[in-house]
């Protein structure tokens, strides 16, 4: 019953090197058929986390369930990790690279042909199946690794930074696949720095920082939890009330607007009347989110401020 | 298990199916036949003829000297020096070289130069002026009274001293001391009886007590040695190569989110040592077929007679310990590769492994010489060695049956406890990118695995 809600379940789980914590007590749950965003700075503890959910190494405390079982090297193939440092052998055919990977994860060579086949041709990498990794340009490199992730069509797929050094028609054509995916209910557990990519595939997040969780839960939970006081304006005058720390508590200007952060207790009703009194002349009064990006740069900051 | 295999499968192919494998399958003999042949191709080159001077006031040793310096008395020594060279391979390099320069046939012209009682001093002059002007390249000077103690043969050459003196030498010891017993009224016939070489008849006694040969023996002995070490010593660097190019590209990360690493490290150790039991097996059985060939067409057969007698139980024998060195050395060559983060840095701590090959390779001259010694016995069995001893002492004289099982039991107990070792090391050391451990932190690897 657990497999068809949740894919993975990460219990109280640490990992330490020596004195250094990478992973401190997380606790998460990826629903199964969704998106999910692990974000966090560099060094957080992501690639740390990743590598114990695919087996690489165990955790020092804690429980990982995939699939509803505890887990082991058998759950692996069904898998696909596209890792965030990633290489393919030098000097072998791409055809020999991609069914070696393929068999490692349990598929028999003749079906890694078949597979392999559609993929190739699915990437418009059908001529390059005799070349070498050293014949192909560092793009085409990259979607061969992706096909390495998915051949053995895996139900949990798990990316690590997978747009790093695409161009962005590249891009576009890898989030279409990714895509694909979704609508066949497999779960994606998808790691990145880029947040407005993250925002536009997840359905769900996850934001660490230093080992630790720092926020969880649906992206529009996420947003709507953080977002409610902030107001993107246009307008001349009125900075009497702007600068009452009472109504704003912070001001960032953009290029043509200005993101007031309104202070708890203040209604936006409340600070377009005081405006409006005070004789500004308004061409623009809107109550936004904040962006992904926003609240990752704030929690972060935050809690390096915390430290101070 | 299907896992294993598909990594054994990938790793055999790898080394097999690269175009290094046939050259190297190719080459290697085709070396050691240069190594074999063109020494003996150089010496049998003759040099231009050395032009002699000889004052002889005697009149009688001259004709000696030319006829003991004659083409075919020259090639008879030849050949006799090259028999003796090939029984005795341990012998020092200078030893070596002198029996080298004496394969060489050389040739001489003579030019007599008749003394007519003229002063010695005299004749000498003259004669350092021939040298000079060039018109000879030596000279001697033969005294007028050989029998006196005192007597002086002057020999003066322009040519190295040393190689044309050596045989020259010889031949006119040989030639004035046939004119003494000529002297002392011995007849030429009875001479003759008297000069001849003793039949020298070399055979070694095994351990039934039965004679064989051991000229060619030793030679075996000793291509069998460089045989296995000179593989050992290719495919556990490759073994290194393989693990140091999974960790550089940062493939180990999907490999080790596809199997356990302890099938990931044994499938490379596995498929790799497949590889070079192939590649000694195209050698063994083309050698095997060559010697057939050749033996059955020319007149090499005689040295061919002189092989050993390699039975299939020996072939089998080399093939065990092969694989034995092999799982020790690829076992080390594998934790290194897991330790250092280029293929440079892993050839600089290549060095102890190939180091430790090497001494195996020198003991085996040792055994060679005295298969039954003590020293023969320890080095046989200890693990490192024993691979290339091991068969060494196998093929100059078998050892019982409980030695050979002694040595196997050693090495394999040497190679759990190294797969053990590297099987750890590998696990952590193949996703530690970036900078090379040092051994208080493989050391810890080893404890926390």
């Amino acid at each position: 019953m657990a497999e068809h809600n949740v894919t993975l379940r990460v219990r109280d789980v640490s990992k330490r090197f020596g004195d250094f914590s990478a992973v401190e007590d997380l606790s998460f749950e990826v629903k199964a058929g969704r998106v999910f965003g692990f974000l966090g700075p560099n060094g957080a503890g992501k690639t740390t986390t990743i590598r114990m959910i695919v087996g690489i190494t165990v955790p020092d405390e804690g429980s990982i369930e995939l699939f509803g079982q505890k887990i082991s090297h058998a759950l692996q193939d069904r898998i696909g990790y596209l890792p965030e440092e990633r290489g393919l052998y030098k000097k072998m055919k791409i055809v020999d690279q991609l069914r070696y990977f393929a068999e490692l994860k349990g598929v028999s060579s003749a079906d890694a042909e078949k597979k392999m086949d559609f993929w190739l041709e699915r990437m418009n990498l059908g001529e390059w199946k005799k070349k070498k990794t050293t014949d192909l340009s560092k793009g085409m490199q990259q979607k061969v690794q992706f096909i390495s992730t998915v051949m053995h069509d895996p139900d949990l797929l798990i990316l690590d930074e997978p747009f790093s050094g695409l161009d962005p028609l590249n891009v576009e054509f890898l989030i279409d696949v990714i895509s694909e995916f979704k609508t066949q209910d497999k779960t994606i557990i998808f790691s990145t720095h880029l947040m407005e990519t993250a925002e536009k595939l997840c359905h769900d997040i996850l934001l660490i920082n230093k080992a630790r969780k720092v926020i969880s839960g649906s992206l529009r939970e996420v947003k709507e939890s953080y977002g409610r006081n902030l107001i993107a304006v246009r307008l001349t005058g009125g900075e009497g009330v702007l600068a009452d720390p009472n109504l704003v508590s912070k001001q960032t200007e953009h290029a043509d607007e200005v993101i007031l952060h309104l202070t708890d207790g203040t209604s936006p009703q409340t600070l377009l009347r005081k405006l409006i009194d005070d004789g500004a002349v308004i061409s623009k009064f809107e109550q936004v989110e904040a962006s992904l990006n926003d609240i990752f740069i704030d929690k972060i900051r935050g809690s390096h401020e915390s430290d101070l | 298990m299907r896992k294993f295999l598909a990594v054994v499968k990938h790793e055999y192919k790898k080394v097999v199916l690269k175009w290094s494998f046939l050259i190297g399958t190719l080459l290697l003999p085709f070396l050691a036949a240069c190594f074999a042949v063109v020494p003996a191709v150089i010496f049998s080159l003759k040099g231009e003829p050395t032009r002699i001077v000889i004052a002889d006031p005697t009149g009688k040793i001259s004709p000696r000297l030319k006829a003991n310096l004659s083409v075919e008395q020259m090639d008879a020594r030849a050949r006799r020096a090259a028999e003796k060279s090939l029984e005795d391979l341990t012998q020092t390099p200078e030893a070596q070289t002198q029996r080298g320069t004496e394969q060489f046939s050389e040739s001489f012209e003579f030019i007599d130069y008749p003394t007519g009682g003229a002063l010695t001093t005299t004749i000498r002059s003259e004669l350092n002026s021939m040298l000079v002007n060039g018109q000879a390249d030596a000279y001697l000077i033969i005294p007028e009274d050989i029998n006196s103690e005192e007597a002086s043969f002057e020999f003066r050459s322009r040519k190295a001293g040393d190689f044309v003196g050596g045989n020259f030498r010889d031949a006119l010891n040989d030639a004035v001391r046939s004119q003494r017993l000529s002297d002392a009224n011995i007849s030429e016939k009875r001479l003759a009886e008297l000069s001849q070489d003793v039949n020298f008849d070399a055979k070694g006694i095994d351990e039934r007590g039965e004679e064989r040969n051991t000229g060619g023996t030793i030679v075996a002995s000793f291509v069998i040695g460089l045989m296995i070490y000179i593989t050992l010593a290719i495919y556990g660097q490759a073994i290194m190569g393989a693990v140091v190019e999974e960790k550089e590209t940062r493939i180990a990360e999907i490999l080790f989110s596809s199997a356990r690493p302890f099938e990931l490290m044994m499938g490379k150790l596995v498929g790799v040592g497949l590889a070079g039991l192939t590649q000694l097996g195209i050698w063994v059985a083309s050698a095997a077929i060559i010697i057939s060939v050749v033996a059955l067409q020319t007149d090499l057969s005689a040295v061919v007679g002189a092989l050993p007698a390699i039975s299939p139980l020996m072939i089998f024998y080399f093939l065990v310990f092969f694989l034995l060195g092999f799982f020790i050395y690829a076992s080390i060559f594998a934790l290194i590769g897991s330790m250092v983060t280029t293929v440079q840095e892993g050839g600089q701590f290549a060095f102890p492994p190939i180091m430790l090959m090497l001494i195996g390779f020198y003991f085996s001259f040792a055994v060679v010489r005295d298969p039954n010694s003590d020293l023969s016995f320890w080095v046989s069995i200890a693990p490192f060695f024993a691979p290339i001893t091991m068969p060494v002492r196998i093929l100059s004289e078998t050892p019982p049956f409980w030695q050979i099982g002694l040595s196997f039991v050693i090495n394999a107990v040497a190679i759990a406890g190294l797969i053990w070792l590297a099987s750890r090391v590998y696990r952590v050391g193949m996703l530690m990118y970036g900078k090379r451990a040092t051994i208080p932190e493989v050391w810890k690897w080893i404890r926390q695995a």
